[in-house]
Order: structure tokens, then C-alpha cells, then sequence
């Protein structure tokens, strides 16, 4: 039988979620823009994606199987788990974007020190430092400490900004290059908040 | 999670912390970084140009105590080494040294990067001294 064939009535190329013949329930596909029925772009719309979340969470719940088939019951535990998941992952732009550069090959957590640029590598260390010497410091130190918290949170939105052109770019022309400035502006993204978590520890 | 006893160690008296000079010809520094946990790590060594020998190491990281006991670790071991033998340090042997769980072994890969890192940049530093002799076909 087809991979896509409904898996109850066998009617070819049936299945969505339901089969459009039987309405069966159909084992989920794990793609989580394929599941959701969206398109893979970068850039969303929280609104559209809460919707279909909403949607499609009435349409799965396992209270509604109770009486089906073994089958869909168990079909419908584990579309509802990849719709969570799905959920959680597409909601947030870091996330998201991570979650395209591994389906595209890009290694996100076995990066190791040289795929980070010795520029963004000497700034870090350089800021490090900097709040360092704050740190240590008395109620005098604060003023900079907020000041240093201004400016990692701007730096941060930069960040975010920049990030929302680069998700256009792609969306645009799909291309691995701007995969690849999207991977380097999360190490740099996710340096920048760690700074910033850092002085807010300090200013509690 | 639970930080072996080597690993507070080294975390609550850290080895070798500082900086060497950066412009002097016999010092590499080594700058390296895991994004994934927000970590940097500098370390630095200074060579002995008649011997090979490292006579001094340096190092600053920032970041988890793991990252930083590594870090101290590669210091205390690369003392006296030759550079050859320094080159020679597996980021395991700083895993079973301080029992990084395997969540924390990134940490010590990091430690290893930094060493070959810095070893590198000491030897782009050398002048292309004797040239080096090429290997003949018998």
C-alpha cells in the first residue's frame, strides 16, 4: 500500500489528517509546518498560528476518540503531542528559526569554538569583563550596571530586528546563506542575553 | 546537578587566572567560545623559544564552573609540557580528570580548543625559522 494511502478505506492519497473519504483519523506527520498545514516560512504570524493551534487542538483532543478505533485513539495521543510540541516551537522566532536550520543540516547544539567569529568571541569577552569590574563594585556601580543593562537590551532588539530581515530574506529566496546569518546572529543573539541576564542578577 | 569535588575545586580556587601579554612573540592566546551555553574562554601560554617548553599559562573563562575547572585544568597541564605534548591533551582525559557529567562535556572540548586554539596562534607568531625538512620518497 502507498505510504499515503488512508490507512482504513486505502483510498489513495486520502489522508490529510482525516481521510477526505472514510474520515479517519491519520497517523501524524512529524514535520510541524507539514502537520500544522502552514507553509515553512520563517516569518509568522502569531494570530494565524494561535488560531490553527486552537483548531486543530478541539479537533484532536482524545476525549473526542473515546469511541473510535484503537488506532485513532492512539493516532490522536500522538497528534496531539506533536501539535504541542509544534506549538511551543513555532511560537517563539528563535526556536522556529532553529528548528529550520537542523531540518536543513545546520548543526545547532555540537557547535564548537571555531564556528563562532573571533570578533563576536573578542566583544563577549570584552563585556564580560567590563561588568565584571561592575560586579564586584559597590551601590556606585550601579548607575553603569543600568547602563550596561540598556545597552544589552538594545543590543538585543537589534538582534530581534535584524533577525525579522534575515526570516524575510529567507522566505524570499530560501537560499543557505541567509540560513547561515541567521545561525551566526542567534550565537551572537544568545550571548547578548546572556550578558543581559547577567546584569539583571545584579541589579536585583 | 552536583559538581564533583574536582570540579569545586577548581571552581571555588581556580588555577593560573590572568592574562600575558598578547603582543609578546612567545605567547599565544587562544579565544574560543560555545554559544549554545553562552560560554567564552581565553587562555594564553608563553613558550620557552629555545626549549619548546611552556613555561606559563594563563586563562579566563567565563561561563559554567565546569567550563571554568576545565579551563584551570588545561592551565595546570600545559605547564612544562612541550608545545608537541600540550597538542597531545584530549578533551576525555579532562572528562575523567574532573568526572564531567555528559552534559558538561562540551566544556571540556572547549578546554581542548582553547589549547590547540592558542597553539596555533603561537606558532603563526614564529618566523618560518629552518626550513622544515621534506619528507623523501626512499
Amino acid at each position: 500500500m502507498e505510504k499515503d494511502n488512508c490507512w482504513q478505506c486505502g483510498h489513495r492519497s486520502a489522508a490529510s489528517l482525516f481521510c477526505r473519504f472514510c474520515n479517519a483519523l491519520q497517523p501524524p506527520v512529524m514535520d510541524y509546518y507539514a502537520f500544522l498545514g502552514m507553509p515553512r516560512r520563517l516569518k509568522i504570524e502569531p494570530g494565524e498560528l494561535e488560531a490553527t493551534f486552537y483548531r486543530m487542538s478541539r479537533l484532536l483532543h482524545p476525549d473526542r476518540y473515546l469511541r473510535r478505533t484503537p488506532r485513532e485513539r492512539q493516532y490522536s495521543l500522538e497528534a496531539t503531542a506533536i501539535l504541542n510540541d509544534a506549538y511551543r516551537v513555532l511560537r517563539d522566532p528563535v526556536k522556529r528559526a532553529e528548528y529550520v536550520l537542523r531540518q536543513e543540516g545546520f548543526n545547532i547544539g555540537e557547535q564548537r569554538g571555531n564556528d563562532v567569529p573571533p570578533e563576536l568571541l573578542e566583544e563577549v569577552f570584552e563585556l564580560n569583563e567590563s561588568l565584571e569590574e561592575l560586579r564586584g563594585g559597590d551601590q556606585s556601580a550601579r548607575p553603569q550596571l543600568e547602563q550596561a543593562r540598556q545597552r544589552f537590551l538594545g543590543m538585543q532588539r537589534e538582534a530581534d530586528q535584524e533577525l525579522d530581515r534575515l526570516f524575510a530574506d529567507y522566505d524570499a529566496r530560501g537560499d543557505r546563506q541567509t540560513l547561515a546569518s541567521i545561525r551566526a546572529l542567534l550565537n551572537r543573539r544568545r550571548y547578548i542575553s546572556n550578558l543581559a541576564g547577567e546584569v539583571e542578577k545584579e541589579l536585583l | 546537578m552536583a559538581y564533583s569535588d574536582k570540579v569545586l575545586d577548581h571552581y571555588n580556587n581556580p588555577r593560573n587566572v590572568g592574562s600575558l601579554d598578547k603582543s609578546d612573540p612567545n605567547v599565544g592566546t587562544g579565544m574560543v567560545g560555545a554559544p549554545e551555553c553562552g560560554d567564552v574562554m581565553k587562555l594564553q601560554l608563553k613558550v620557552n623559544p629555545a626549549t619548546g617548553i611552556i613555561e606559563d599559562a594563563k586563562f579566563k573563562t567565563f561561563g559554567c564552573g565546569s567550563a571554568i575547572a576545565s579551563s584551570s585544568l588545561a592551565t595546570e597541564w600545559i605547564k612544562g609540557r612541550t608545545v608537541d605534548e600540550a597538542l597531545q591533551i584530549k578533551n576525555t582525559d579532562i572528562v575523567n580528570e574532573l568526572s564531567l557529567p555528559p552534559v558538561k562535556i562540551h566544556c571540556s572540548v572547549l578546554a581542548e580548543d582553547a589549547i590547540k586554539a592558542a597553539i596555533a596562534d603561537y606558532k603563526k607568531k614564529q618566523p618560518a625559522a629552518e626550513p622544515q625538512p621534506v619528507a623523501q620518497e626512499a
